[in-house]
């Protein structure tokens, strides 16, 4: 009897022992076998995160499948699966734009959870290393619903070598950034005829980058109240302002470019200057792709008459609500690991604005910067900007669709008082929240 | 066991006229009837994708169809690229198939490099188009440059966009009327032909009066086969332009399409299809009307 009593109490401390231990560490490879399917939009990061991904199945035995599709079907293809309640795991998000409408669908699993439990999440990931302003951009209702691969702002990039050349000085409001991009609109170099400013005017999707000159004019999606505040006169500013900066110093067709037709007319060095998202230096940087290679610099929003207003965005990974709890848990391992300082660190080498502080801190990310601009750029945005990139809506799209109309008519020289009055109203009457 | 078996064999055998084609009418109704009439009962529902059940509205989303500037755009840029390309497609579809028809060096080899369009993915060629169509980098102003021509803003101006389209759409989609009429050309007897010949007929007195009335059935065939497509014409529009710029090549396709998958208003949306679905239907109903009534 005793015996029986020593051995039982031995294994119970054997237990314990085995369990504390595993309380220690995570184990990887706890869903070996388990397969998950992850969306993804075709973006730097999912180009340095794809072939990395044969370590992570060799980490934990877990298949991974990933699809790639380009942005704008990317967005129409995540929503058209998850309602039809297929088979996805994980996906990107632009938490601005959708986390409200996925949040309340049920699309979204709350991570915080996983985050605290020690048997999934390693001690050193350390959640605390990400920047607040994004993380915060990626949380609704005080649940984490995803975690930032890329922290966004969109920046001035100009041509260094151009503004040199020509002493002309890099704009810091926006009177003098008119001026640059009518000093180099129409002018030969290199048997070119150049473009002032190269930006994005295509309806919806110029809204993003219009927006750091809405607010640096002092304009608002909407007002405290909730109404649309587009047809503000600080608002129909900024309209103006920018239609007249595409119409007069822009590409021939300004209402057609979306930021691929942006970035290829700069890098094919027709443009002076691009005004658009931070994380496409590496494509201006890259010698294969672009004319300009090295030749570029950065620096943040130029001020308007109400300051410098630039928005903060973000790209984050989630996990789908929808999923089994087993699929959730084995997806959330693979977001940890895409998120882990070393890929966060990697990715930033390759241009990826990653969320980690730690990447930015980084010796070796210093010592391999060769565009010292961009960072300080970047950060200085992060600091300042603003999260409310988006109308504060349910039914984003539809409204950013509303408002895009007003961008492509101050591009084409309309009456802008009229079409943001216009826009307005509709606005009102088709917002959801 | 044996008797049972001998049962159903009588009973099949005695209802050939409904087991035979039973399979593919279960499967027509679960993939085609099915998803119709849930499209129409879906378009008497307010119902954001992924938000809620739908719930039941009546014919508002109709109503607010006819109120929406946005449908009437929809329906008016419908009607002038379909209109347009179509008759385009079918005239020099007709032309090429005449100019066809007929034996010289070489012509099997025409014949098969010319369907090249037609066999090509729509969204690859689209996505070529594209670039061509791009007033700053793209190559079709350095070719009117060649010419002396002011460069063109294509499917950047909004006055120009759904022309540029119709173009597009022409070159693609010619080669198949042409391979209709010329089988029907093929077809057609030589003895009128030779009776014209002998009396004298001019090549337009025969064209006009000999080879256009006995290929109309043909035609109207091959017209009513495009339209089909044409009117809802969505890889090569969508893949160009999105319907920009502005809302300048929107059709009401794509405009059903936008509402219900990047607006996610679920009912909207399927009451723009369903009318666009009896636009279609019209259109056929008269197609087939004139059709039999040339074949009298």
């Amino acid at each position: 009897m005793n015996k029986k009593l020593i051995i039982l109490s031995l294994s119970l401390i054997l237990l314990i022992f085995f369990s504390t231990t595993s309380f220690a560490s995570v184990n990887w490879r706890q869903f070996e076998g388990t397969e998950i399917r992850l969306l993804m939009n075709k973006h730097p990061f999912t180009t340095f995160i794809e072939p990395k991904i044969p370590e992570f199945e060799e980490l934990t035995g877990i298949k991974v499948n990933m699809e790639v599709f380009p942005e704008d079907q990317f967005r129409d293809k995540r929503l058209i699966e998850l309602n039809a309640g297929a088979d996805v795991d994980g996906f990107m998000i632009m938490p601005g734009q959708a986390k409200l409408h996925y949040w309340k669908a049920g699309w979204l699993a709350p991570l915080e959870g996983y985050i605290e439990d020690p048997q999934l999440t390693e001690e050193d990931w350390n959640v605390d290393d990400f920047f607040a302003g994004p993380m915060g951009g990626a949380s609704i209702e005080g649940h984490q619903i995803g975690v930032v691969i890329n922290a966004e702002a969109s920046l001035l990039a100009y041509r260094r070598d151009l503004f040199e050349e020509y002493g002309v000085k890099v704009p810091e409001t926006m009177e003098e950034l008119e001026e640059a991009a009518k000093f180099f609109h129409g002018k030969e170099i290199d048997g070119k005829k150049m473009v002032g400013i190269a930006m994005r005017g295509m309806k919806a999707a110029a809204t993003s980058q219009f927006v750091d000159f809405l607010y640096s004019f002092g304009g608002s999606w909407t007002d405290e109240e909730g109404n649309a505040n587009i047809n503000s006169p600080e608002s129909i500013a900024a309209f103006e302002f920018y239609g007249k900066l595409l119409r007069e110093y822009g590409p021939q067709g300004p209402t057609m470019y979306h930021w691929a037709e942006a970035t290829s007319t700069f890098m094919d060095g027709t443009a002076a200057m691009i005004f658009d998202a931070n994380v496409f230096s590496s494509m201006y940087e890259d010698p294969a792709e672009s004319k300009v290679a090295g030749k570029v610099g950065y620096t943040t929003i130029p001020a308007g008459p109400a300051g410098k207003h630039p928005h903060v965005s973000n790209w984050s990974l989630a996990v789908s609500g929808a999923a089994p709890e087993e699929k959730q848990m084995a997806t959330w391992l693979f977001v940890q690991w895409a998120t882990n300082k070393e890929n966060a660190l990697g990715s930033l080498l390759t241009g990826v604005p990653a969320g980690r502080e730690s990447a930015w801190t980084d010796p070796k990310f210093a010592e391999e910067d060769r565009t010292p601009d961009w960072t300080a750029a970047s950060l200085e945005s992060f600091e300042i900007g603003q999260p409310d990139w988006n109308p504060p809506v349910l039914n984003v799209s539809e409204i950013r669709d509303i408002i895009g109309e007003v961008i492509v008519d101050a591009i084409d020289g309309k009456d802008v008082k009229a079409s943001a009055e216009d826009a307005a109203r509709l606005m009102n009457q088709k917002m959801e929240k | 066991m044996k008797k049972f078996k001998e049962k159903i064999s009588s009973l099949i055998d005695k209802n050939l006229n409904i087991f035979f084609p039973a399979p593919t009418v279960i499967l027509l109704f679960i993939i085609v009837i099915f998803p119709i009439i849930y499209n129409i009962y879906m378009s008497l529902n307010k119902w954001r994708i992924g938000l809620g059940d739908p719930e039941f509205i009546g014919f508002q989303n109709y109503f607010e169809a006819f109120a929406d500037p946005r449908f009437w755009n929809g329906l008016k840029v419908m009607v002038y690229f379909s209109g347009l390309s179509l008759s385009l497609e079918i005239a020099i579809g007709l032309l090429i198939a005449v100019y066809l028809n007929r034996e010289f060096k070489g012509s099997s080899f025409v014949q098969t490099i010319y369907v090249f369009p037609f066999a090509a993915t729509p969204v690859a060629i689209a996505l070529v188009w594209r670039i061509m169509l791009n007033p700053q980098i793209g190559v079709l102003n350095y070719v009117l440059s060649l010419f002396g021509l002011p460069p063109s803003l294509w499917i950047s101006s909004t006055s120009t966009v759904v022309l540029s389209l119709v173009m597009v759409d022409v070159w693609k989609w010619t080669p198949m009327i042409t391979l209709i009429v010329l089988a029907g050309l093929k077809s057609l007897p030589q003895d009128p032909y030779e009776a014209a010949i002998i009396d004298g007929a001019t090549v337009t007195q025969i064209f006009t009066y000999i080879t256009l009335p006995m290929i109309r059935p043909v035609l109207i065939t091959a017209l009513t086969l495009r339209a089909l497509d044409n009117l809802k014409e969505f890889d090569i529009i969508y893949t160009i332009t999105q319907g920009g710029p502005r809302n300048a090549s929107e059709t009401l396709y794509l405009y059903s399409y936008k509402t219900a998958f990047s607006f996610f208003n679920g009912g909207y949306g399927s009451a723009l299809i369903i009318i666009v679905f009896l636009i279609v239907l019209l259109f056929n109903v008269i197609m087939n009307k004139v059709r039999y009534r040339v074949e009298i």
